[in-house]
Order: structure tokens, then C-alpha cells, then sequence
């Protein structure tokens, strides 16, 4: 027996929910988008008076089918290349008409690493009151899955595919947040779509900054990443559990806080669960080689940032989704 | 218009909702409670998953007002049943299980101390009697729920006092006899008719019971020894053991010897065996052709006294000797100064089923003064007549019916293929319902086969590691004949037992599908009816991606294939 109430008035409720929704339901991203439930998260946290910059991307595509719209804020999209820009001029013209509306930039990892990134660090540069948030699903997947220079060593996609001459793409996942980070910014975080109030958590802190913040979000990708989209949390939180994704926060170009692994898995129960990293998984030499490979970025990443917990913490990998009855974790 | 736009430059907020996106879907989630393996492994049908979420709400009374809808006596079992509900708790698997019976013991407690009243109305003058014979668990359990179920009750006891077995065959020191006593006393209180000093056979008679009642519930228990004898040898002064044990439960006293050998592997052995040893006797024997319980595994031979009892006789300097038989009696004159053991076990037999044998070549002799057999108990035949068909037990079905006694109906240690206080406490239940059933002349239910959720069916991402709590252990030489061995939990420690549980296949109200779903096709309510998720599926919007039914911590949500 499905216990699904049917005598509720569905549309009533939907109008009565206890959080804000910043972004409604109906906007076309596949089943079990990363992306789309970290960009919900965002909105949620960072409440109505906000307007959003977008740059072209995923985000920007499934939540806008023309004439229909998903969002229930201010909200504007450009091009694929200025969303730091469009931010930066309507922060200018908020500030010029003595209003406080935060403006918050939205953009992909290719968005933002690559073809958004001058646009980003002029932005930066020049003091901008922006939160820019870049949902980093690690490739072009709006256009096809084609590797960016978020894309992690050894992915294969359509323009780094795994054959005989390579397993996957040859370089490395650009590291953006240290990037960023060296604009020497009052605020840079990275977070995780599994762990929903670390997110809030950061875009909160984000928000009450005046000045230009970063938060650079890992959103799964089912269909670029060749998995389950029942999966999509399961996977995130294998990045932040290995160590391949740390999870941490930089004030003035420091790092000042990190979230604790309690328990490092190895980099394989995140890998293998992928199809995009299949071709590692082959009873080959070269695949062997690249494995270790991988682990040693996660440990590299353990070592320099220094993740491994050292004890029990409500904020660490474990303790920070950890539920109650009642719900109140994820507040 | 002041501005003008081209053609898709803008759009209206929250349109997209136009669009539903429930069309896409091939599979849906659902909300299904499923049932927690606590509960299916109860004797006595009790929900622990379910009195747990309402002790971590801090409800407590509800809690002990949810136990008692299946088990009215709580107290006693929290400290007497062998908690099978322990062993098949996923949290088991996963650190420690949840101390089930020290919450079931807490809230029993509880209850005694603030005087919570029974969840039950007194029947009205003119319902249907029903007659129950036997007070012991089985029969307060059926007396109990014919009262719930709105019939009055005749219970008859033999005995001046009620519990039966509880009073002859759990020693004080597992079983305080202020707390039997109280919880017992309550019980009878909520509008059961209990009729002390009225003995079947002596004091009316089954024809009469079937004249004067549209129903009878036989609950006599086995209040006669099995016989015993060794090669047609039986020691001059013979003493049973259960009638040993009821002669120190009511006197206080037992006769002194310095060697004793026990011949049993169930609770009286055992129960028997710790009074000798309390009373002073050196070296006791357990002797046993069955085996010691082994941690982690399900011997098909092993002793069916409770674990934790046997570790605590050990530790008490109890010797078991397990995989043993007595095969003579070595007697001067018609005095026992020793038995001779001879390897004994239990092989699997193709006619059979198992057969015990001994094996020539292994007898030893053991010096003891004193043989005491505890080798089980049989129905006394008394004003039983044709029902017994001169065996040794009732045979019933699992309602509780007797063939070709449409009237009559049984549970409890009479059956013979029940031992423990749960079981009688559980056949009362379902014998109620039958009853119930049977004068409203409504059908056998339908059987349903009720699988409960396994381990791998949660999320284990979600919970926290936590260890159980300890409860107090009277030390060996603090041990007497009337001080609670163990000891309970507190409050606090009760509540952290709520917060541990898994709530394995029940809605913990913890948010993950509301907050996770990307399709925002997961509404929360503010209140929901009792036992409801807060949560509805919206499924114009679901898309059918399966991620809250993954990251359900507690596998109430599972996926169909749609149409």
C-alpha cells in the first residue's frame, strides 16, 4: 500500500511549503540533476532579495523553456562568458540607486573556469558586492559532456575519450577555489550537494559579506558522469569521503577551515561507481598506473589541507548529514 | 508598454509549473512502512521501532500505553524474556543493537511508579463472557485482550494469587517479586473478573466451563514432571527439579548438599542450579546433551536456557557439562554418591529428524550426593480428559484452536512446543482475536508473509556511531537468593536508546526526501496524521529518479515500476 496521502490538496501545500523556493518545480533537468538540487539549495538559503546573473549553461537552459520560467526571482542571463560581468554592472546599479539587493552570480565549471574567467577575476578584482557561485558538474554537459578544464585527470569524455594512446583526459582539474582565493577576497569556500547545510551554511556566510565571496559547489551530473541518478548524493559524497573534493573555506587567501573525513574511503568506491571512469577499471597497466594516480590526488589533497579528522565531529564527513527525527540537520 | 522585448526575453515567474515533468516518469517512489525486524521477531508482537520513536519524542506514557497493546506485562518481560528482538536488530549489524528490554523494563517500571491507567474501557454489563483458565502469562495476556476487544473475563486460578509460572519458576533474583506483584495486581484491575482457589477438575469441569461459556482459553501450563529414571534406577529421596525451584520460591529455603548434578539444558537447569548455588551448595553440575550457546552462532543443539542467564550461572561458578548425558546412577545402597556421564548429542536422523545418542567408549563418573532432574514438564492431565488424548500436551494451531474443540482454545507452556513468557503472552494475544473472531463469526484472517527490512535496506550514511549503554551487574558475591542481579537504565540513557534506534522501515521525519529531491516533488505538511510521513509526493513533477528512496536513512521509501 503506498501511503502517499491522496486527499491532499497538492497545489495548496505546494503554495505553504516552509522554505523559500527560489526555483519551482517543472524546469527540465534530467532525473536526479545535481546541479538543479544545489542550485534550489542556494536560492533557498539566500532568500528573495536577490537578483541572479546566469551564465549560459545547464542551469540556465532547464530552468528557462521559453515562454515558461522556473524562477521566482529577479533573474538574467547574457552569454556564456560575462555572468561576473552582468553581476558587477547590476551591483553598480543597485548600489547607485541606494538599494541592498544582494546580487548573486550563477554559473557551470565551464562558465567559470574557462570561457566566464576573466569576466570572474575583473570582478574580483574590482570589489564587486557579488556572491558567484559556480556549480561544477566537471564538464560541458549542456553541449555534450566535452572535457573542461575542470574535467578531473583521467574522465573520459567526448573530447577526452579513453582509448588506446589515453586513459581519459591527460590533465589535471584546474584548481580554482586556490585561484580565486589569490584575488585575496574576504571569502572562498568549496561545498559539497551531498552535505545540503554545509551549503547553506556557506551561502549564508557568503551573503552577509560585503564584497566579492566564491562558493564553488561539486554537483553530480548522472548523465556526464555515467551514473544512476538515484545515485547523485551518493556519488558527491564519495568526492568529499576520499579526499578527491575537499571541502573547505579561505578567507583573504587562507585557509581557514576544513571539513574533517572521519573516515578517508579510497578513491575507487567513487571511481568505480562512474562511467566516466570505467576504462580504469580494465585489467590493464595503464588503468593500474592511473589509479594510483588518482589516490594520490585525494591523498595530496588530505595532506596539503590537512582532512583527516581526528575524532568525532558533528561537522565532519560523517557527523554533518547525520539525521534526526524531526529533521532539523539540515537547518 | 514602455519596453519593448523580443520575442522569449522574458518569461513570468514559477511558469515552468505549467510543464509537468511527471510525465517522463517510469518508475515512482512510495511510502511504505515496512516492518522493523525488532517486531517480527517479538514472541509477544510488540513494535519496539515504534514505542522507541515515541520514547525519543520523550513520550513515555504513550510508549508504555503502545507496549501494552500487544503485551500487558512489560515489567516482567523486559527482565525475563530472552529479547529476540535484540538479536535481530539491524543496529546489531551495524554497531550494537538497541537495549530493547531495558526500555521495555524502563517504561514497565514506569508505569507501576506513576500509576498510568491501562488504555482500556471496562467492559459493559451485558458483553459476552469468556472463561480463561491458567493466570499465568498466557492467560493475563488472553484475559487482557478479550477485555481490550470488549468481552468480560472469568479467570480462573487454582492458586490464590495470580502469574502462574512467574511465581514458581522465575527466582526473585531475576524477577523482584514487588515488581511481579504490582504489574500483575494492575493488571487484574482493568476489568478482569479473577477468580482465585478455582481448580479445573476439582473445583468445576471442563463440560461445565463449555455449558456456562461461548468460549474457553486453557492456559494450565505443565505443572507435572516429566518422569525420570536412570537404567530403572531413581535415587530413594528424588527431588524435581521445578518442584525444587517452587519449593524455594515460596519457602525461601532448599536442602543443603555439597554436590549436585542438574540434568537439563532449559531455564529451570539453570535457574536451579544458581539457587544451589546461592544456598551454599560447593559444586554444582549442569549436565546437558545439548550445547553451550556460542556468540554469533545459531547452533541447532543449543541449551534453550536464556544466554545471558547461562553466562551469569558460570560466572557464578556453575559447571556446565555440556554434550552429556547421565547414563547410570552409581549408588551405595540407595544412596547416590556419584552418576556415570557418557558423551551424549543430538545427530541429524533421516527417519527421525535427530536422534540422541551416546557413544560407547566416553563414560566418566562424576561425584555428586544429589541428582536433580530438570528435563522438562508435561500438562497436568487433571480435568482435562478427552482434549489431552492421553499425550503430553495440548496440540493447537497457531490461534490457539484445539481440533475438534470449536470451543476451546489454548497457549502457553501447555502446547509444549512454546517455553518462554513471550511466546504464552503472544498465543494469549492471538488466541483473543480468535476468540474474538470466532463470536463474531468472521473469518481466519488471510496470512500475510511479513518480511522485515534488512540492513542493507537503510542508508547507513545518515547515523552516528553509538555505543549501548551499560546497565548495573550485582557482582558474583554480592549475588543472593533475592537481589535483582540486574540492574536498569536511567532516564537519559532510555531517551539515547530512542535516538539510536534505526527506525528501521518508519518515517523518522528527518527531512532527506523533502530536502534532496531536485524536482521539489516532495511537499512537507505541517501535520500529518498519526503514524504518517509529514511528506507527499507531488507526482505532476516526479520525474522518478529514485534519489530520495536512496537517501531514505530508514528504507521508507521504495520505487515501482510504473504501467
Amino acid at each position: 500500500m503506498n501511503d502517499n496521502d491522496t486527499s491532499v490538496d497538492i497545489s495548496a501545500l505546494r503554495n505553504e511549503q516552509p522554505r523559500f523556493t527560489g526555483i519551482e518545480s517543472g524546469h527540465r533537468a534530467c532525473l536526479g540533476c545535481g546541479e538543479a538540487l544545489a542550485a534550489r539549495l542556494v536560492t533557498e538559503a539566500a532568500g528573495p532579495d536577490v537578483i541572479y546573473a546566469n551564465a549560459t549553461g545547464c542551469l540556465e537552459v532547464f530552468t528557462t523553456a521559453w515562454p515558461e520560467s522556473a524562477w521566482r526571482v529577479g533573474w538574467m542571463h547574457s552569454l556564456f562568458e560575462n555572468a561576473a560581468a552582468i553581476a558587477a554592472g547590476m551591483e553598480a546599479a543597485l548600489k547607485r540607486q541606494g538599494k541592498a539587493t544582494k546580487v548573486i552570480a550563477l554559473a557551470g565549471d565551464g562558465g567559470t573556469f574557462d570561457i566566464g574567467f576573466q569576466a570572474l577575476s575583473g570582478m574580483l578584482e574590482r570589489g564587486h558586492n557579488v556572491l558567484y557561485v559556480c556549480f561544477d558538474n566537471e564538464a560541458y554537459m549542456n553541449t555534450g559532456v566535452q572535457r573542461s578544464s575542470s574535467t578531473p585527470h583521467a574522465a573520459s569524455t567526448t573530447t577526452s575519450p579513453s582509448g588506446e594512446a589515453r586513459m581519459g583526459k591527460r590533465h589535471l582539474k584546474k584548481d580554482i577555489v586556490s585561484i580565486v582565493a589569490a584575488h585575496h577576497i574576504p571569502y572562498a569556500a568549496t561545498s559539497s550537494v551531498a552535505y545540503p547545510s554545509d551549503i547553506r551554511k556557506k551561502v549564508r556566510r557568503a551573503m552577509a559579506i560585503d564584497g566579492p565571496t566564491f562558493l564553488h559547489i561539486h554537483s553530480t551530473c548522472p548523465l556526464g558522469w555515467g551514473h544512476d541518478g538515484a545515485l547523485s548524493i551518493e556519488v558527491a559524497r564519495l568526492a568529499v569521503q576520499t579526499g578527491l573534493f575537499p571541502v573547505i573555506e579561505l578567507e583573504r587567501g587562507s585557509v581557514v577551515s576544513v571539513m574533517p573525513i572521519r573516515r578517508v574511503r579510497p578513491v575507487t568506491d567513487y571511481l568505480s561507481i562512474q562511467n566516466r571512469f570505467r576504462h580504469l577499471f580494465a585489467d590493464d597497466d595503464q588503468a593500474r598506473v592511473e589509479l594510483e594516480h588518482l589516490q594520490a590526488l585525494a591523498d595530496h589533497n588530505i595532506e596539503v589541507y590537512g582532512l583527516r579528522g581526528e575524532k568525532a565531529d558533528a561537522l565532519d564527513s560523517e557527523g554533518a548529514n547525520t539525521v534526526q527525527r524531526g529533521g532539523m540537520q539540515w537547518a | 508598454m514602455g519596453i519593448k522585448m523580443t520575442r522569449g526575453a522574458f518569461a513570468r515567474p514559477g511558469t515552468s509549473l505549467e510543464y509537468k515533468t511527471g510525465s517522463w516518469r517510469t518508475q515512482q517512489p512510495e511510502y511504505h512502512h515496512r516492518s522493523a525486524p525488532c517486531h517480527t521477531a517479538c514472541p509477544a508482537g510488540e513494535d519496539a521501532q515504534q514505542y522507541l520513536a515515541l520514547v525519543e519524542e520523550g513520550r513515555y506514557q504513550l510508549a508504555w500505553e503502545n507496549i501494552v497493546r500487544a503485551n500487558p506485562l512489560p515489567a516482567i518481560t523486559g527482565r525475563v524474556c530472552h529479547h529476540p528482538c535484540e538479536s535481530a536488530c539491524n543496529r546489531g549489524q551495524y554497531d550494537e543493537s538497541i537495549a530493547i528490554h531495558h526500555v521495555e523494563r524502563f517504561l514497565g517500571d514506569r508505569a507501576i511508579k506513576e500509576g498510568w491507567d491501562y488504555p482500556v474501557s471496562t467492559p459493559p454489563e451485558q458483553a459476552l463472557v469468556v472463561a480463561v483458565v491458567g493466570s499465568g502469562p498466557a492467560g493475563c495476556s488472553a484475559a487482557w485482550h478479550l477485555v481490550r476487544q470488549g468481552y468480560r473475563v472469568d479467570l480462573f486460578e487454582a492458586l490464590p494469587m495470580a502469574g502462574g509460572l512467574l511465581h514458581s519458576a522465575l527466582p526473585p533474583y531475576r524477577l523482584p517479586r514487588d515488581i511481579m506483584q504490582a504489574e500483575l495486581e494492575r493488571l487484574l484491575h482493568t476489568g478482569i473478573g479473577f477468580l482465585p482457589g478455582k481448580r479445573l477438575g476439582r473445583d468445576m469441569s471442563l463440560d461445565e466451563l463449555q455449558a456456562d461459556y461461548p468460549a474457553i482459553f486453557l492456559a494450565p501450563g505443565t505443572q507435572r514432571s516429566r518422569s525420570w529414571d536412570s537404567g530403572g534406577a531413581t535415587p530413594s529421596d528424588l527431588h524435581v527439579g521445578l518442584d525444587l525451584l517452587k519449593q524455594w520460591t515460596s519457602i525461601g529455603t532448599i536442602k543443603h548438599w555439597s554436590s549436585v548434578a542438574v540434568i537439563g539444558g532449559g531455564n529451570t537447569a539453570i535457574d536451579l542450579a544458581r539457587v544451589l548455588k546461592h544456598a551454599g551448595v560447593e559444586s554444582v553440575h549442569v549436565v546437558t546433551f545439548q550445547s553451550l550457546p556460542q556468540s554469533g552462532e545459531q547452533l541447532p543443539d543449543r541449551m534453550p536456557a536464556i544466554a545471558r542467564e547461562i553466562d551469569q550461572a558460570l560466572e557464578e561458578g556453575v559447571t556446565i557439562h555440556e554434550h552429556r548425558g547421565v547414563q547410570r546412577l552409581v549408588l551405595r545402597g540407595e544412596q547416590v554418591v556419584g552418576v556415570e556421564l557418557v558423551h551424549m548429542k543430538e545427530v541429524p536422523d533421516s527417519q527421525d529428524g535427530a536422534k540422541t545418542v551416546t557413544f560407547e567408549g566416553t563414560e566418566s563418573i562424576l561425584d555428586v550426593d544429589q541428582v536433580i532432574p530438570a528435563i522438562g514438564q508435561v500438562v497436568d492431565p487433571e480435568g482435562l480428559g478427552s482434549l489431552l488424548n492421553h499425550g503430553e500436551f495440548l496440540a493447537a494451531d497457531n490461534h490457539g484452536r484445539i481440533p475438534g474443540h470449536p470451543q476451546v482454545l489454548t497457549g502457553g507452556d501447555a502446547r509444549g512446543d512454546r517455553g518462554t513468557v513471550s511466546e504464552a503472552i503472544g498465543d494469549g494475544r492471538r488466541a483473543a482475536a480468535q476468540i474474538a473472531r470466532m463470536l463474531q463469526q468472521q473469518a481466519d484472517p488471510e496470512a500475510r508473509e511479513d518480511k522485515p527490512i534488512v540492513l542493507e535496506q537503510l542508508n547507513l550514511n545518515y547515523y552516528e556511531y553509538a555505543p549501548r549503554p551499560e546497565v548495573p551487574v550485582l557482582p558474583v558475591e554480592q549475588r543472593s537468593a533475592s537481589a535483582e542481579v540486574q540492574g536498569g537504565l536511567e532516564q537519559q540513557q532510555v531517551h539515547g536508546e530512542g535516538q539510536r534506534c534505526l527506525s528501521c522501515g518508519s518515517c523518522l521525519a528527518c527531512d532527506n526526501c523533502w530536502t534532496l529531491c531536485p524536482d521539489m516533488a516532495v511537499l512537507k505538511r505541517s501535520e500529518a496524521p498519526a503514524g504518517e510521513a509529514p511528506y507527499v509526493f507531488d507526482y505532476d513533477y516526479c520525474k522518478g529518479c529514485g534519489l530520495c528512496a536512496h537517501e531514505c536513512p530508514s528504507g521508507y521509501i521504495t520505487m515501482q515500476a510504473e504501467a
